[in-house]
């Protein structure tokens, strides 16, 4: 009985050694599990995909640096995925750590299709306000951003001709990792204007989020790093363009043996306690 | 006078807030595009309110040597460095080679991700010792996170006999259970806005006027 009781209450430093190993080890040797693709990721793509050349897309890139491992893969894929199609993303961002990550690789991805900034994407910039500025973005984009990041006038910008409010792009992307965000959009503006609209979000938001999905109100959703891994192989197919790092997909291993620690750990102290518990009623 | 106004303001701007969603006339909703780029305009100086508040609450316990006041001086010397070089660099703070650019790449990145990367290692301790079946509902929720757990990465499907049906069972507990425990919080918390809203525009819930 003792020897279950010291493990019950063992060092929590034990944990973490544990857990360090099951995310340094698959990091060292690929495991390569195959993954089947959710129906809800299959959704962002044909979404995409029905889109014609030149249609611009509306992205709201909301994340920050503790999310990149989430989210940075999805973004990453999705432009990707959009100037392969020859589609046009404007993005913009309502949280302030965003832009660091988001300008330089939507910079760094355009270069390598010759996209041409103002003409083939265009960066909005941040700004402060919330769900103020999900509400112009919904009614008046060119009030909420007269001028673009780089201080260009909006109104002299190609690819936000004609484009007044959310509902005259013909997809809206909220990449999300809390608020304001994904939820705060189809609150304050998906109902009110039926933007077709997807969803990239953290996981642990994930539940939060599906009943969008099952409402209609968002297309399609992806979900933590799965979804992104998923996203990456429906648009990669398994063959990424040159200098192209699947980081999602190499990371689903680490997630493999990260759970199954994880359930083996809860599985084990329950083992422990109901023998704990047997042995005392005895 | 020092709550009549700002009472008197809810009010109007409440009510009127409200309208838009049922007068589409297009006077009502440039009037609205208006009081939308007033409200945005305050919350760039609330931004603005929140750095102040920061240092008024923080500088006096570096001043008085309170408890952990040196925490609170670090937290202050990152303000105003990342301020002062970000307000210095200007447009160019994003380049590379620039200084924010290299604080923010160099230090913010690595310490944001970390302290979200530590929670991976205290979720596994904390699962461990808080999931015990001590009752019904308690092993109920074991059951639904550890299958939730499996089912969610490849390995749970690749888990000879029961696999698939993991899966089919994790995707029905996403799709039915969780939607409608879900759909019943968003509609009680939607009710509870709805009446909270009211008692502000309404002038009963006082409350966000602060003082006595």
């Amino acid at each position: 009985m003792g020897l279950l009781e010291r493990f019950q209450n063992m060092d929590r430093r034990w944990i973490f050694a544990g857990m360090a190993l099951a995310i340094v080890v698959p990091l060292l040797f690929p495991m390569q599990i195959p993954f089947r693709t959710d129906k809800e990721v299959i959704a962002i793509h044909r979404a995409v995909e029905a889109l014609s050349a030149g249609s611009p897309v509306l992205i709201s890139a909301d994340f920050d640096p503790a999310s990149v491992p989430e989210l940075g893969p999805f973004y990453e894929t999705h432009l990707h995925h959009l100037f392969q199609r020859e589609l046009r993303p404007v993005v913009v961002t309502l949280w302030p750590t965003a832009i660091p990550l988001v300008l330089p690789k939507l910079q760094a991805i355009a270069k390598e299709y010759d996209a041409e900034y103002g003409r083939d994407y265009l960066f909005l910039g941040y700004k402060e306000g919330r769900e103020l500025v999900i509400k112009n973005i919904g009614q008046n984009i060119y009030q909420q951003f007269p001028k673009d990041y780089f201080g260009t006038d909006i109104t002299e910008i190609p690819v936000m001709e004609a484009r007044r409010q959310a509902k005259d792009f013909p997809l809206f992307v909220s990449i999300s990792a809390g608020f304001p965000g994904l939820n705060e959009y189809v609150l304050q503006i998906q109902g009110q204007y039926d933007l077709p609209m997807v969803g990239a979000c953290t996981a642990v938001g994930g539940p939060d989020y599906i009943p969008f999905y099952k409402s209609g109100q968002l297309i399609g959703l992806s979900m933590g790093m799965p979804g992104s891994a998923q996203y990456e192989q429906l648009v990669w197919n398994g063959e990424p363009k040159v200098g192209v790092n699947l980081m999602a997909t190499s990371a689903m291993d680490v997630l493999n043996l990260g759970h199954l620690f994880i359930v083996l750990l809860i599985f084990m102290g329950n083992l422990a306690f109901f023998l704990t518990r047997r042995l005392e009623g005895n | 006078m020092r709550t009549t106004i700002p009472l008197v303001l809810t009010f109007i701007v409440g009510v009127f807030m409200v309208g838009e969603f049922f007068i589409p006339h297009w006077g009502y909703q440039q009037v609205k595009s208006l009081v939308l780029e007033f409200g945005a305009v305050v919350s760039g100086v609330a931004f603005f309110l929140g750095v102040i508040n920061l240092v008024q609450v923080n500088m006096p316990v570096v001043v008085g040597r309170e408890d952990d006041w040196q925490y609170k001086l670090i937290l202050l010397l990152s303000m105003a460095a990342m301020m002062v070089i970000g307000l210095w660099e200007g447009t160019t703070r994003m380049e590379d080679g620039a200084a924010y650019k290299w604080l923010f790449d160099a230090v913010f990145i690595p310490l944001n991700a970390t302290m979200f990367a530590l929670l991976a290692f205290y979720i596994a301790s904390a699962a461990f010792r808080a999931f015990r079946a001590r009752n019904a509902e308690a092993t109920v929720l074991l059951l639904a996170a550890c299958i939730v757990m499996l089912a969610r990465v490849p390995i749970g499907e690749q888990i000879p006999g029961i696999g698939e049906y993991l899966s089919r069972f994790q995707n029905w507990l996403m799709d039915v259970p969780n939607v409608a425990g879900r759909r019943a919080i968003f509609i009680g918390a939607a009710l509870g806005a709805v009446a909270t809203g009211v008692r502000i525009i309404l002038g009963i819930e006082r409350s966000h006027l602060g003082g006595d």
